[in-house]
């Protein structure tokens, strides 16, 4: 073998071993079992003034028109089928968007926090993503934190007239990247680095989590737009009927 | 569709009364996180798999494929934990990168054995759960539970469309491979967002005609679904009681200890 062949073939075991180690690259859901009885108590007793928030206004939705029950059950499992398909993605590894960015931009923050947990929910005991015991962390991260970024974004930019695909854009991407400091900072709190504490142990999962988080997260972002896009086409009687499309901005 | 799913339905203990298998499950879990010791985790794990792929008759090779899914986090995770960059080396290894060292303490590398264990444990009742009982019957579980009506219903249906959808979604992305939707990286994403987009008109139109049906036969409020019971036996009671307060008594010492 000549010089050149032989990094050849180390090259591409390298890239071998990397895609063996990261085959699936979700939203950072926290596995099962992962952290500590009282992180996980104490991660659930947060999400709970959201939940409760949520749950009200859904109930108020509900009992305003009965039909929006079975709307909101296929936002929620619109979300979920969403979530769970894989997305065309660079390396060919296959990722899942999170969705609740574009869950958060079309329905708002209160109603996703309760339709999230249900997603996750069924996300744990149907795909093994995320676990039972997790389930405050992951709610607080992916139902609670990035929907309420995403939101506070998108209404930001539109009330300084900023274009609504950006707009919709950078609402999903950093929603989803405050998702991904938020499961990072979780992690660190359970588990301090020895060397630096929380703040290095942050840095450390951020580190390890970046090349499939960022990459995903930019995605999401396109997709989102992408979607919108394609709502605003075919589906404006029904964007307005759940009051994304103000009446004359609907073509 | 899904393969938890389509497994769980054909598992030798569906029938099993679910509401032990539930509590069985959950409270194993429980001690296993709560202990977070290996005299805990080790057992629940080989009990779990024992009953899974012996009496539920799940086929052992996809049990052991499903239980490398959290494998990508377990190991990201892990190494964060594990790896540290400090000035000064630690006892388990250490190697020099021009000042700094990239290294760890055999009191972390313990820590994260002992985590990993735990967590494939914990992962073993979640798949006990979800691989021997069909989400209805832990619906029915969750309404004895007292959880909101409200809550269930929305669970329900969800559960419902999730079906619906994947179909229809799968539907449109084989229509678009066979136009070639799938021909470069640009089309892919435009596919799957016009995929996406497709669903979700569906998705609302869908929910306006489940209404009508809901309501023409006379919906008010709530659904009202006839749970099918299987009646607990006694001995499976006494079997888990047992289990459980053994487990319970290992969860204490390992504490005390």
């Amino acid at each position: 073998m000549t010089k050149k062949e032989t990094i050849l073939l180390k090259a591409s075991v390298a890239i071998a071993a990397l895609s063996a180690v990261a085959p699936v690259s979700n939203a950072m859901h926290i596995m099962e079992g992962y952290l500590p009885a009282g992180y996980c108590i104490a991660w659930g007793a947060i999400c709970l003034p959201f939940l409760i928030a949520g749950f009200i206004s859904l109930k108020n939705k509900i009992r305003e028109n009965r039909r929006n029950m079975t709307l909101i059950a296929m936002a929620g499992a619109f979300i979920f089928v969403i979530s769970s398909l894989k997305i065309p993605s660079v390396t060919g590894s296959c990722s899942h968007m999170t969705g609740t960015g574009l869950g958060a931009i079309l329905l708002g923050p209160a109603a996703v926090s309760v339709l999230g947990i249900i997603v996750l929910v069924f996300q744990a005991v149907l795909l093994a993503h995320g676990g039972l015991t997790t389930l405050g962390a992951n709610t607080f991260s992916m139902a609670v934190a990035g929907p309420l970024v995403s939101f506070g974004l998108y209404k930001l930019c539109g009330k300084l007239k900023v274009n609504r695909r950006v707009s919709v854009f950078l609402a999903a991407f950093l929603g989803d990247l405050f998702t991904y400091c938020v499961t990072s900072i979780q992690l660190a709190l359970a588990y301090p680095s020895e060397a630096g504490g929380v703040v290095a142990s942050v840095l450390k999962f951020l580190g390890v989590f970046a090349p499939t988080q960022l990459p995903l997260a930019v995605i999401e972002g396109i997709l989102t737009v992408v979607i919108v896009i394609g709502l605003e086409a075919y589906a404006a009687p029904e964007l307005k009927s759940i009051g994304f499309l103000k009446q004359k901005e609907a073509r | 569709m899904i393969l938890i799913d389509k497994l769980c339905y054909r598992s030798g203990l569906r029938y099993v009364n679910a509401t032990e298998k539930f509590v069985y499950a959950v409270l194993s879990l429980v001690f296993c996180v709560v202990s977070g010791s290996v005299a805990v985790a080790v057992p629940v794990f080989l009990i779990n798999g024992i009953l899974t792929v012996g009496k539920g008759k799940i086929p052992l090779s996809r049990y052991i494929r499903l239980l490398q899914i959290p494998a990508a986090f377990l190991i990201l995770g892990t190494a964060a934990i594990l790896i540290n960059i400090s000035e000064v080396p630690m006892d388990a290894f250490a190697f020099p990168i021009g000042k700094w060292y990239i290294t760890g303490s055999v009191e972390s590398v313990i820590r994260v054995c002992r985590l990993c264990i735990t967590a494939l444990s914990a992962v073993s009742c979640l798949y006990f759960l979800s691989l021997n009982t069909t989400m209805t019957d832990i619906l029915g579980v969750l309404r004895k539970l007292h959880l909101p009506d409200l809550l269930i219903e929305l669970m329900m249906l969800i559960y419902r469309f999730i079906f619906l959808l994947l179909e229809t979604a799968s539907a449109i992305t084989t229509a678009q491979e066979s136009r070639l939707g799938n021909r470069d990286y640009r089309t892919r994403i435009r596919s799957f967002g016009a995929m996406a987009s497709a669903l979700f008109v569906q998705a609302l139109k869908r929910s306006n005609m489940l209404y009508d049906a809901m309501e023409s036969r006379c919906y008010d409020g709530t659904i009202r679904v006839l749970p099918q019971e299987q009646p607990a036996r006694k001995k499976e009671i006494i079997w888990i009681a047992v289990y459980e307060i053994l487990l319970l008594l290992i969860t204490i010492w390992s504490i005390i200890e």
